[in-house]
């Protein structure tokens, strides 16, 4: 009996003790990624004095619902929670839109074209870089005048160079390259960020925040579109090559309507992690910059975490996000499917 | 005739235009001007804050834009500020104690000139202590105070009337009282009390809460005896029998709170206790405040607050072992009990950016004396959410004003009279005014009494920690200079 | 990837009346103009920082006339962290090894013996390789012997075992959990579509809102799981207060949040295995497991080898949680490399503040690149 519970009849029918026992689990976990938010939801529509009378469950049956966080959170704050929202919203989006342009280009091309940078090239330009750093930082020389300089010395010295290099790079380790960067900890990068972005004038403005969300974000998109690009058979490029397409129509007229699924769910893990995104705000931003997670961490006041406040903002950050990917849902399978497999 | 009379009014007008114009803001006088004010996020001295910036915007046509930080980041948020020379915030309001480190950078806006001219403002109003401590530094006023902070005990008048129990002169009381309560039911939601709640949470504000319970140890001679160091030597006062009889009391006390005590911060205990699960608590004014809002609270005319407790034995600094108080070792003792009343972080007050434009530093002034000014402080004093307490004389004498929150008299003297009290003793602890205090008491005190908590360290290895993080951090910034700028913090010379 | 560039574009060349001068040179410098600015935003954000903070490290900020001062102070801030004052906080507290932890530490040293000896005596050699394998083998001889020599009685980690215990645990249990859930997902179950999109959800919380979601959730007074506690009979145990449990509140939080990441991109991965070969196994009367073993794990390893590796790099930094949760109490129980770094920054403590991160990107930096060499490219080279 037991066995006859376990075993399959067909080779594409589940048994019915599997089936439980599947879908137990499946329930088990859903409980697990719902009950905290549903906590929050209510929590959102107590008051204070609800909270710290201990766990009320049910609205209406445990404690009485009340608009107070709400209102606090709309009214009070008013503008104090728009102008995050919106800085947020257009952060976000401008900093994935360049993130996925930029990283799928690149994905495409090392996808395609083998590149050979000879290391010693990379060392001359990594050590032109440093130079720049070092005579704008300790010399004073004014940034313009290095980067003109160190440019000028650097294509100079490019062509001698690559002419008698002997070891190369290869794709593949340009890619580690990138994906590596993600190693840095933000914990090192943010203070000399701050001072580039002071030098230039643009600390506490939505640019500093885009650049950096989109530069961070870089990495992911050339690392997963890559898998994407690479899967794409490569006959029907050929065919337009042959026909005289340039590769730049190749890319944005063939491929990419292709992959577009990938680049969709690309788009929105990058859209996530800039939307969600603490440190860098927090350090780069002041009054105009402030962005919706400083809000939420700002709750927590010194005299305790305002625990409804805080529930209230949570839910309306995740609002547009689970929108987004409600719209988009059919990509995220989708795309997921086609790229990443073939690694 | 007429003449003359037409003349002598207008005559009487003007004088009385200049006199209204010496005690009133001109109306429109900052129009166009913005002020960029950055305190700590709220709804404590914030909502004030946020509060009357329209009321200012109205009457004088400055813009106030209030921005928040959460407050572990405000302190480095400020300097990062100021000492990159972005210098986008205009005014801040902040711990009196980082006063030092910004005057060092020359960060902050000489206000001396200004409050002398400002009769407005009714410095005289504000208690001595406040207006000693909290604004001025080096003899010269920085900050303009908005708040007074004051650690003390509250009690539950209706569980030691129970208990047959009278308000803790010592923290042995303190501890009896809160092992007699603890785990047992006093009637309300039936659930049982804890004994005594403190706030241990690590990185929060829990550490100042170890100085609260270690000033009646380890001073006696009033404030220019110090209890942080010694100022004959900066010898840290914290490895002897006083700080390890404080500590052992820091830590019992954990054994008649609630389970998760280690992880309350502030706000956790406070509405622990106003909604009823706390015999004891040790925190600083709101309370007092907080518990007359019937939104929030279950103990409406249910708490006392009393002086913090003291010692019967103080320290003898040549020996670093405890001696009983008599006239000699504790000539401020009452009733045989040593206090040592602890300003705990000073009070929040504004200072303004020494760099900002002239209008723009008019302003920020101008707002800052508004919000300090008796007609809209003794009301935010009232009010539990805005995190004010009490620093004004008139807040003390005035009883109006508590009535009118909704105060009884009782609950209003016993309030009112644990601060004036504290206030008023001779024996008062200051909070840690020298550069890097932040560093001593944030990040050197706070981590090792988390891991004494935790029970990582014995009372003997917690003591050596502290004194040995404390030394590191003046021989970075030079012992003599610390030295000199605490007898200058504590009045010793 | 071949180079179809060159043959094809001289081609395209041949036939380049369709096209302009100009629209020839932009298609030579294709390779050029894709590439560049990926790359040169990413060096020029990489390099300046690094080296900046290299610089910081080595540095006592303080507090000046008009701003500020830096003082060298060579390797000072990094002595501390390993020999001085901040032991206590990096490494942790040692205690006299027991015989447990010389067992443990005696077997990890042979195995990692042998597991050299192999790889030098075997065909495949290099020197970069060699070197490699060595600093790989040698970090982990100290993280095993660091292990054995804090835990237990009277000793106590520091922040780099922490963060290493968060960063073993939390993504193998991420792991394990994403492709449980993705493999039953991929059964034919009624609304394996609803599961998807909602298992999706945790991602999108910003870490900082799971966190203190998590600190309402596990508050054991008014937390909502409170009665269940009390039900249990473990009403009274202060998860805050015990190092080893609020260290595993903390990976409970991450979990919760990364496996909906692990969970998709396994999802995506079991997919694409052929279905002809499950059958054909299926047919041949293999059990369940050894179609697992056999056919599934061989097709998904290189996908799940590349999704560990970004979590593991993510892994490293987390800050968050221990932040919010317990503020890296009880004492410095859960306090992660980063959060040590924040904190150390919060009191302006520059040069320490950049040593700790310094180190984080060593640590993280040998362990991923081991990671990537040993278990990615050969999950990739098997596929292949």
């Amino acid at each position: 009996m037991i066995k006859r519970l376990f075993v399959p009849t067909r080779l594409d029918e589940i048994p019915i003790g599997t089936r439980v026992i599947a879908y137990g689990l499946l329930g088990l976990w859903t409980l697990v990624v719902l009950f905290p938010l549903y906590w929050m939801a209510i929590t959102s529509f107590k008051l204070p004095i609800d909270v710290a009378n201990g766990p009320a469950y049910v609205p209406f049956v445990d404690f009485k619902p009340s608009l107070d966080a709400w209102h606090y959170i709309f009214v009070d704050l008013g503008p104090d929670t728009y102008r995050p929202y919106m800085n947020s919203l257009v952060i976000a989006t401008l900093s994935t839109v360049a993130a996925v342009f930029l990283g799928s280009m690149a994905a495409y091309a090392l996808a395609r074209i083998e590149y050979k940078p000879p290391v010693a090239a990379v060392g001359l330009a990594v050590l032109m870089l440093a130079l720049v750093v070092a005579a704008v930082g300790w010399g004073g020389v004014d940034l313009r005048i290095a980067v003109a300089v160190c440019g000028a010395l650097f294509f100079l010295l490019l062509r001698p160079i690559v002419r008698r290099a002997r070891r190369h790079l290869a794709n593949d380790d340009i890619i580690f390259w990138m994906i590596s960067q993600r190693i840095l900890p933000p914990v090192v990068t943010v203070i000399p960020i701050y001072l580039t972005f002071k030098s230039a004038g643009l600390l506490d403005t939505r640019t500093a925040l885009i650049i950096t969300y989109a530069t961070a974000n870089l990495p992911i998109v050339v690392w997963l579109m890559f898998d994407f690009f690479a899967s794409v058979p490569k006959e029907i490029e050929e065919s337009a090559q042959i026909d005289g397409a340039t590769r730049f129509a190749i890319l944005f007229g063939i491929v990419v309507p292709l992959v577009a699924p990938g680049i969709v769910a690309t788009g929105l893990l990058v859209l996530i992690l800039s939307w969600n995104e603490y440190l860098f705000a927090l350090f780069l931003s002041t009054a105009n910059a402030q962005t919706l997670p400083l809000l939420v961490a700002a709750q927590n006041a010194t005299r305790g975490p305002q625990w409804w406040n805080m529930s209230v903002l949570i839910l309306i950050m995740i609002l547009p996000v689970m929108l987004l990917t409600l719209t988009l849902q059919r990509f995220i399978v989708k795309g997921i499917l086609v790229g990443a497999v073939k690694g | 005739m007429k003449c003359i009379k037409r003349a002598s009014v207008a005559v009487a007008f003007a004088v009385a235009g200049f006199m209204a114009a010496g005690h009133a803001l001109a109306a429109g006088e900052f129009q166009g001007v913005t002020v960029n004010v950055m305190t700590f996020v709220g709804p404590q001295i914030a909502e004030p804050l946020q509060r009357r910036a329209p009321e200012f915007e109205k009457l004088t046509g400055a813009k106030i834009n209030i921005l928040t930080v959460p407050f572990s980041d405000l302190y480095q948020k400020l300097l990062t500020d100021w000492a990159s020379g972005t210098n986008s915030v205009n005014a801040a309001v902040f711990a009196p104690q980082w006063m030092v480190d910004y005057t060092k950078g020359g960060f902050l806006e000489d206000l001396s000139a200004r409050v002398a001219r400002d009769p407005a403002l009714q410095e005289d109003d504000v208690m001595p202590f406040f207006r000693d401590f909290s604004q001025r530094f080096n003899g010269k006023t920085y900050l303009i105070a908005l708040d007074g902070d004051f650690q003390m005990v509250y009690y539950r008048t209706d569980i030691l009337k129970q208990l047959g129990k009278q308000p803790p002169k010592t923290w042995d009381e303190y501890l009896d009282i809160a092992k007699a309560a603890n785990g047992k039911v006093f009637g309300g939601d039936g659930k049982p009390v804890a004994g005594s709640c403190i706030s241990k949470k690590r990185n929060a504000q829990a550490y100042w809460a170890i100085i609260s319970i270690a000033g009646g140890y380890i001073q006696s001679k009033g404030t220019a005896q110090g209890a942080f160091f010694d100022p004959r030597d900066f010898k840290p006062l914290v490895n002897n029998d006083a700080f390890k009889a404080a500590l052992n009391v820091y830590k019992q006390s954990t054994q008649y709170g609630p389970p998760n005590e280690i992880n309350l911060d502030v706000g956790d205990t406070r509405s622990a206790f106003i909604s009823g699960h706390c015999a004891l608590t040790l925190d600083w004014g709101d309370i007092g405040v907080l518990a007359i809002d019937p939104k929030q609270s279950k103990v409406i005319d249910k708490v006392g607050a009393v002086m913090l407790p003291g010692s019967t034995k103080v320290l003898n600094r040549d020996t670093g072992k405890l001696v009983a108080c008599d006239k000699n070792t504790c000539p401020y003792a009452v009733d045989g009990v040593n206090h040592a009343p602890f300003a705990a972080f000073g009070g929040w007050s504004g200072g303004i950016n020494a760099k900002a434009s002239p209008k723009v530093k008019d302003a920020a002034y101008a707002f800052l004396s508004y919000m300090s000014q008796p007609a809209q402080a003794n009301v935010d004093v009232t009010i539990g959410a805005t995190g004010f307490n009490p620093y004004r004389r008139s807040q003390f004498t005035d009883m109006s004003i508590w009535k009118k929150s909704g105060m009884s008299d009782a609950a209003a003297a016993s309030y009112l009279g644990a601060i004036k009290a504290s206030l008023q003793s001779p024996n008062m602890v200051i909070d840690l005014r020298i550069p890097q205090n932040q560093r001593y008491e944030q990040v050197v005190l706070d981590t090792a009494v988390a891991r004494f908590l935790a029970g990582e360290l014995d009372a003997d290895a917690t003591m050596k920690a502290i004194q040995t993080g404390w030394d590191e951090i003046t021989d970075d910034a030079g012992k003599d200079a610390q030295l000199k700028a605490y007898k200058a913090s504590i009045g010793a010379h | 990837m071949q180079s179809s560039s060159r043959v094809s574009s001289s081609a395209a060349s041949r036939r380049g009346s369709r096209r302009s001068v100009a629209a020839n040179w932009l298609d030579r410098q294709a390779p050029y103009v894709f590439v560049l600015p990926a790359v040169l935003l990413i060096l020029g954000f990489s390099i300046f920082p690094l080296v900046t903070s290299a610089y910081l490290s080595l540095m006592r900020f303080a507090l000046g006339e008009g701003g500020y001062e830096l003082k060298f102070v060579g390797m000072r801030n990094y002595v501390r962290l390993f020999s001085g004052s901040q032991q206590f906080h990096f490494v942790g507290v040692f205690r006299p090894p027991g015989v447990i932890s010389i067992a443990v530490m005696a077997a990890a040293a042979l195995a990692i013996g042998w597991w050299l000896v192999r790889y030098l005596r075997g065909g495949q050699r290099s020197v970069i390789g060699g070197i490699g394998r060595l600093i790989a083998a040698a970090s982990l001889l100290a993280v095993v012997w660091l292990a054995a020599n804090t835990t237990g009685d009277g000793g106590a980690l520091g922040s780099l075992m922490v963060t290493l215990f968060y960063v073993v645990f939390g993504v193998a249990l991420q792991f394990l959990l994403g492709l449980g859930l993705a493999y039953l997902c991929t059964l034919p179950l009624k609304g394996g579509r609803f599961f998807r999109i909602l298992f999706f959800l945790p991602l999108m919380v910003t870490p900082v809102g799971i966190a203190y979601m998590f600190r309402m959730m596990a508050d054991t007074a008014v937390g909502p799981l409170a009665p269940l506690w009390a039900w249990l009979g473990l009403g009274q145990i202060a998860w805050a207060a015990d190092p080893w449990l609020a260290r595993i509140v903390v990976v409970i939080g991450d979990t919760w949040q990364w496996v909906p990441f692990m969970f998709l991109v396994l999802l995506a991965a079991l997919e694409g295995t052929s279905r002809d070969q499950i059958e054909a196994a299926q047919l041949d009367g293999a059990s369940s497991w050894r179609i697992f073993r056999d056919v599934i794990w061989p097709s998904i390893a290189p996908v799940a080898a590349s999704a560990v590796l970004i979590r593991l790099i993510e892994a490293f930094k987390v800050v968050d949680l221990p932040n919010v949760l317990t503020n890296g109490g009880p004492g410095i129980a859960t306090e992660s490399m980063t959060l040590h770094a924040f904190i150390e920054w919060r009191t302006l403590n520059l040069g320490s503040a950049s040593a700790v991160a310094y180190m984080l990107f060593f640590v993280s930096t040998i362990a991923c690149v081991s990671f990537f060499q040993l278990v990615v490219r050969r999950a990739r080279g098997r596929q292949s």
